[in-house]
């Protein structure tokens, strides 16, 4: 139903839907279908709730739009404008181009967070099957679920907020391919383009100015990779195009670094100059004139600004507002004064200083300090008595005992006895091993003997299907993840956390009956000598909490 | 023997399929005349020793470059007895008998015969386990050094005793098993009278075998069913599962066993119980509050 509230953005007659001729109308929350003669909406879609538009291709007998929702439903609008094709095209397109307006201000409000949850169950299997033994089971809300029990998920999305730096090489990673007549095409991603305006901010300015205004987003890039300013030798004077301008930009931005210079009191880049080493003995090179240099020169200019660019990519997440230095050493992290060289007439004492807390640093070593020698004097040695006891093992003491003289004197004669018999040549007097004794042994040692307890367990595991035990895997985990829930909430100090219990201690039984007993009853259909076997530590588990969850009940009823 | 049929599919024919491949055992038999066994019934030495040599000479029979070294152990001393220190014994043909296993035999009873007119008065009913172990670990280590380039040498050690083993030779055992381990040598252990915990702990350190067999008349048939296999085809066959081990410490004040023990962060000494003093290196230690108790002290398990 319409209410009257809502506004009517569009309204567009002659639409079929499903063999049925009605309008189609735009609201500011929803797009919705009536059939002719009716007063009853029969389509409704919010525009929270759609995902895409699609519409038919150019020259085809049907004029249609379709609209997809996140649930994967789709519904198709036939535009019938007894007008001939030209006006249905053209009421087609009124309401794709309002549609292409309103959705998007739709979408970032709801579908972040949905678009968010969806990637992180698509990314943890783990998190998908508690989903699905929780949330799909109604044993747990969905609101329950994602503030307690996918907690450290999204926790852990936060903190991987870390921003990735620019690998050195990534424009040459982008690998132009060949479109067989004469031209190349580059395929980029929007992390290219990150990285691409991490390096050049010169071009992102570029891009906030053109796009979309002036150019569409592929034109731009089809401009920049066809610029010289992208091209290798960068000899931008020359040619006229949209990027000559960042050139200069750069070059102003590359003085300024060079004048900052590296702020480390053991480094001076401002007294580098390029000479060669004929230079330095005295043989004098013809200067070219003019500023724009040789092509290498343009090359190496450009290798030293795209190093600086990815330094400084890296460095801009930190908080100080530092970011002019480029120097490796800062990077590392290395502090320094950042008022040292700036500072009128007392730089040259403070530069002086750090540099000798500077070399201070690096040929000293906490560790290898003599103080520290001197400290240990005062500590105690380490002083053990009864040493012994490291030396016993977990027995109760040595059971062995001395036999007296007499004793052992027999004991010996008998055995050198037992020894000489041995020298009277091969006596065949009895079988080593009695048939019965053999037969006993075996007995023993076959499945189900004595010496083979444990084995029938193993066996028994063997038995299990890969199916059940996967989905006792995944009752465990789901379990688990209730438990611990429900055990976090004891002692139950506030009413929070009382609540909570309350709420843990009905999940418990929610889950019980819609995912452990049927699992059971399976059980019993299908493997019925192992059904109770498989389930017994599951129903372990949740007796005890539910007698957990008794007895506290049964104690607060007596304090009241 | 039995195959586990599960896991027959997945075996390597190649551990075995090898001729340069040579199996080392060292037999270690406990003939200390204390041990109860032998004292009761001193026939039984002559039992365990025929069916060490039946044992013995079956391992040889398995394959031709199998290797056999035996030894004797008693509460003072243990001594190589098999094979001949000096010159081998001279030995002709019995009975149709292959000449390496009347060597076998004829060698083992004259050394231990000899062993045992020489054994002292002083009978004492415990055996020195733990020096015939690492001295077997130095033989093996001793051909390991000398065997030929690109022979593999698969080494064992199997116990036989009816002794007890002791805290004293604690230290000794655990060294031994370590060292074992580290050298790829199992440690299979049968035992005859007794449950022997340390050794056990030895087997299952070294993945060898635990038995304690039930009856000795049927001594031989143990050794047999679950001795001769090598290592590394015993997974294949059903075998007696492995028993969990007790690996927990004894505290030091009373020898017992703890599940949960307070652990002196100095010395690294475990007690069962807490004590505001020390008792190995004299460390003071605050008395934790009555609701702290379980919080403030280093809880170990072990
Ligand atoms: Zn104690
Ligand atoms: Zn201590």
């Amino acid at each position: 139903m319409t209410t009257s509230s809502e506004e009517i953005l569009l309204q567009v007659p002659h639409v079929r839907y499903k063999k049925g001729d009605g309008t189609l109308y735009l609201m500011d929350q929803r797009i919705a279908w009536m059939m002719e003669n009716r007063d009853t909406v029969s389509i409704s879609h919010l525009y929270s709730d759609i995902k895409t538009q699609k519409i038919s291709p150019e020259g085809k007998a049907k004029v249609q739009l379709q609209v997809v929702l996140h649930s994967g439903v789709s519904s198709t609008f036939h535009f019938i404008n007894r007008g001939g094709i030209q006006e249905q095209s053209a009421d087609r397109d009124r309401v794709k181009e309002l549609l292409q307006t309103l959705l998007p201000k739709f979408k970032r409000k709801v579908d972040k967070e949905l678009e968010e949850k969806n990637r992180l169950l698509s990314t943890n299997p783990t998190l998908l099957q508690l989903y699905k033994d929780l949330v799909m089971t109604e044993v747990v809300t969905s609101e329950e679920f994602w503030t307690h029990h996918a907690v450290q998920y999204t926790q852990a999305q936060k903190t991987q907020q870390q921003a990735i730096g620019v690998s050195g090489a990534f424009l040459a990673d982008i690998k132009p391919q060949t479109d067989g007549c004469n031209g190349l095409k580059y395929n980029i991603t929007a992390d290219i383009i990150e990285c691409i305006f991490k390096t050049y901010p010169a071009v992102q300015k570029k891009y906030i100015e053109h796009v979309p205004a002036k150019l569409s987003e592929a034109q731009f890039w089809t401009k920049f990779f066809q610029s010289h300013y992208f091209h290798r030798d960068r000899k931008y004077v020359e040619s006229k195009d949209l990027f000559t301008e960042c050139g200069k930009m750069d070059d102003q931005e590359m003085k300024k670094d060079i004048q900052t210079g590296v702020k480390d009191p053991l480094v001076d880049i401002t007294t580098f100059v390029d000479k060669s080493l004929d230079e330095c003995y005295g043989m004098e090179v013809e200067k070219t004139p003019g500023s724009s240099g040789t092509v290498s020169q343009a090359m190496i200019k450009r290798f030293n600004q795209h190093s600086i660019m990815v330094l400084k990519a890296s460095k801009n997440k930190h908080p100080e507002p530092e970011s002019s230095d480029s120097s490796p050493s800062n990077v590392k992290g290395v502090e320094v004064s950042s008022n040292s060289i700036s500072n009128g007439i007392s730089s040259a004492d403070d530069a002086h200083v750090n540099k000798k807390i500077r070399i201070q640093e690096k040929i000293t070593y906490e560790d290898l300090d003599s103080s520290n020698d001197t400290s240990n004097a005062s500590k105690s040695i380490l002083n053990l008595s009864k040493v012994e006891r490291y030396l016993h093992g977990p027995m109760p003491g040595s059971n062995a005992e001395y036999l007296s003289v007499n004793d052992a004197s027999s004991i010996n004669r008998n055995i050198l006895n037992e020894c000489k018999q041995w020298q009277g040549g091969r006596q065949q007097t009895s079988n080593l091993v009695s048939p019965a004794a053999a037969v006993g042994a075996l007995g023993e040692l076959s499945p189900g003997g004595a010496l083979m307890r444990g084995f029938q367990e193993q066996s028994l595991a063997q038995l299990v299907p890969s199916d059940i035990e996967k989905e006792v895997r995944n009752l465990y985990l789901s379990l688990s993840e209730l438990l611990n829930h429900f055990w976090k909430c004891f002692p139950p100090t506030t009413s929070t956390l009382e609540q909570k219990a309350v709420k843990m201690h009905e999940a418990l039984h929610r889950f019980h009956g819609t995912k452990v007993k049927p699992f059971e009853d399976k059980l019993i259909r299908e493997l019925s000598p192992l059904s109770y076997h498989l389930t017994k530590h599951l129903n372990q588990l949740l007796n005890v909490a539910y007698q957990k969850f008794n007895n506290w009940q049964k104690m607060k009823t007596l304090h009241r | 023997m039995k195959m586990n049929t599960l896991e027959s599919e997945d075996s390597k024919s190649s551990d075995f399929s090898s001729t340069d491949e040579i199996s080392l055992l060292v037999i270690i038999l406990d003939t200390n005349p204390g041990q109860r066994i032998l004292r009761d019934n001193p026939r039984t030495l002559t039992q365990c020793v025929d069916s060490v040599i039946a044992f013995a000479n079956s391992h040889l029979m398995q394959k031709s470059q199998n290797k056999l070294v035996v030894m004797a152990c008693h509460s003072k001393t243990s001594e190589f007895i098999y094979p001949n220190s000096d010159k081998p014994l001279d030995v002709r043909q019995v009975d149709g008998q292959y000449e390496i296993f009347t060597l076998v035999e004829r060698t083992i009873k004259r050394n231990l015969a000899k062993m045992i007119a020489a054994e002292s008065t002083a009978l004492c009913n415990e055996s020195l386990l733990a020096g015939a172990i690492s001295m077997a670990l130095c033989y093996i280590h001793r051909i390991q050094k000398t065997k030929p380039v690109g022979c593999k040498l698969n080494s064992r050690i199997l116990v036989v005793t009816g002794s007890g083993d002791s805290a004293f030779q604690y230290m000794s055992y655990m060294n031994v098993f370590f060292t074992a381990q580290k050298q790829n040598v199992v440690i299979d252990v049968c035992a005859l009278d007794q449950h022997l915990s340390l050794l056990q702990q030895g087997c299952d350190i070294t993945s060898g075998l635990y038995l304690k067999i039930p009856q000795l008349q049927g001594l031989l048939q143990y050794l047999l069913w679950v001795f001769l296999p090598e290592p590394p085809i015993r997974p294949k066959l059903v075998l007696p599962p492995p028993v969990k081990v007790d690996y927990r410490a004894a505290c030091f004040c009373h020898r017992e066993m703890v599940d949960v023990g307070y652990v002196c962060s100095v010395c690294l000494s475990i007690f069962c119980k807490f004590s505001p003093i020390c008792t190995t290196c004299h460390t003071v230690f605050k008395i934790p509050g009555p609701l702290a108790v379980k919080s403030k002290k280093k809880k170990m398990k072990l």
